[in-house]
């Protein structure tokens, strides 16, 4: 979906093909100095963000959550947590993201992992220890030219909640 | 028209002048306190200086990447174009290269697929061509639009071990006035 100033949204993540761009609008420059100064463009690098589950509710630290995804387009990707003050969220876990290194792709390519604030029995994961009402980040780096010319046919990962407050 | 009416458009057109006016500024207001806080207050002006790896109490710059390993050179182009190098790391390790504005456009961007021998450029103020006699043959010239503004050097590091790596790597990085 398409909004005005280069924004789009798809499944749940949001982000601008103008960020970083000489091309951006008054009103996108000043969104990205104030949530993501010194980002790079689009060739470099895609950032999309969400803040909410696939049901539409906000992410909340007290929830526990599975991300699921494919083969994303590009070298390297990351997903990591900020909380809403958008800074990383103040624990000492030494999970702040989970990368292209860190999930296990089946046979087609699909992988999982969890945000929450415990360590998942197995699998990547991201830690939201002390990040409140939260959001996450998905970085592409040196995404592909057809990523790139339409943000559409990136497979973006769904964010499905599993339970909260600590009911299994 | 009333008083009333002529005093509510005034109030009006201030709020929409206003508004206007802080979302043009804000991005050079930001940027400049970036700026400030990355060259230690201005004594790190045209060098690089080199972050420590990202943690949960990183605050330099919001939403930091905490898989990355960042550099970065405050420059100030008043006296003259800048030479701008970045060694490689080790095992084809992803380093980039941004240069930004001083309203937070990225002007350009320089990486180690298309450069893995090590990133060189000149970064000059727009409408200044660099006088031949000092420029190094075949580099290329990035021309900047602001006097001042922030070269960020990014290389992959998402272990301890890989940002070792990167960090003794990186710290060949210079940008200097052209000599």
């Amino acid at each position: 979906m398409k909004h005005g100033g280069g924004a789009e949204e798809h499944r749940g993540w949001r982000g601008s093909r103008v960020t970083g761009s000489p091309d951006a609008d008054p009103w996108t420059r000043a969104q990205v100095a104030l949530t993501g100064l010194l980002a790079l463009n689009r060739s470099q690098a895609i950032y999309f963000t969400r803040s909410t589950d696939d049901a539409g509710a906000p992410l909340r630290e007290d929830c526990r959550y599975r991300v699921n995804g494919g083969r994303l387009p590009g070298k390297w990707w990351s997903v990591t947590v900020y909380a809403a003050d958008d800074y990383l969220p103040l624990n000492d876990d030494d999970a702040l993201s989970f990368d292209a290194t860190e999930v296990r792709p089946d046979a087609r390519g699909q992988w999982t992992a969890t945000l929450a604030p415990q360590r998942p029995a197995k699998g990547a994961w991201a830690s939201t220890r002390q990040a409140g009402a939260f959001d996450v980040t998905l970085r592409i780096y040196n995404p592909s030219p057809r990523a790139q010319a339409d943000f559409g046919t990136i497979p973006f990962p769904s964010a499905q909640r599993l339970d909260c407050g600590g009911a299994a | 028209m009333s008083r009333r009416l002529a005093l509510a458009l005034v109030f009006i057109a201030a709020m929409v002048v206003g508004h206007v006016g802080t979302i043009v500024a804000a991005p050079h207001a930001i940027m400049a306190v970036a700026m400030n806080r990355l060259s230690q207050s201005g004594e790190a002006v045209n060098r690089f200086h080199f972050a420590r790896r990202t943690t949960a109490q990183s605050r330099a710059i919001v939403r930091p990447s905490p898989d990355l390993a960042y550099a970065s050179c405050v420059y100030d182009l008043a006296d003259g174009p800048l030479l701008v190098t970045a060694a490689p790391t080790p095992a084809k390790g992803y380093v980039s290269v941004s240069v930004f504005a001083g309203n937070t456009d990225n002007i350009g961007v320089f990486d180690s697929l298309r450069a893995p021998e090590g990133i060189r450029f000149v970064l000059a103020p727009a409408g200044q061509v660099p006088d031949p006699a000092k420029m190094p043959t075949g580099l290329p010239v990035l021309y900047s639009p602001s006097r001042k503004g922030v070269i960020l050097d990014r290389r992959l590091a998402p272990t301890a071990e890989a940002f070792a790596v990167a960090d003794k790597a990186r710290r060949e990085d210079r940008c200097a006035p052209l000599r």
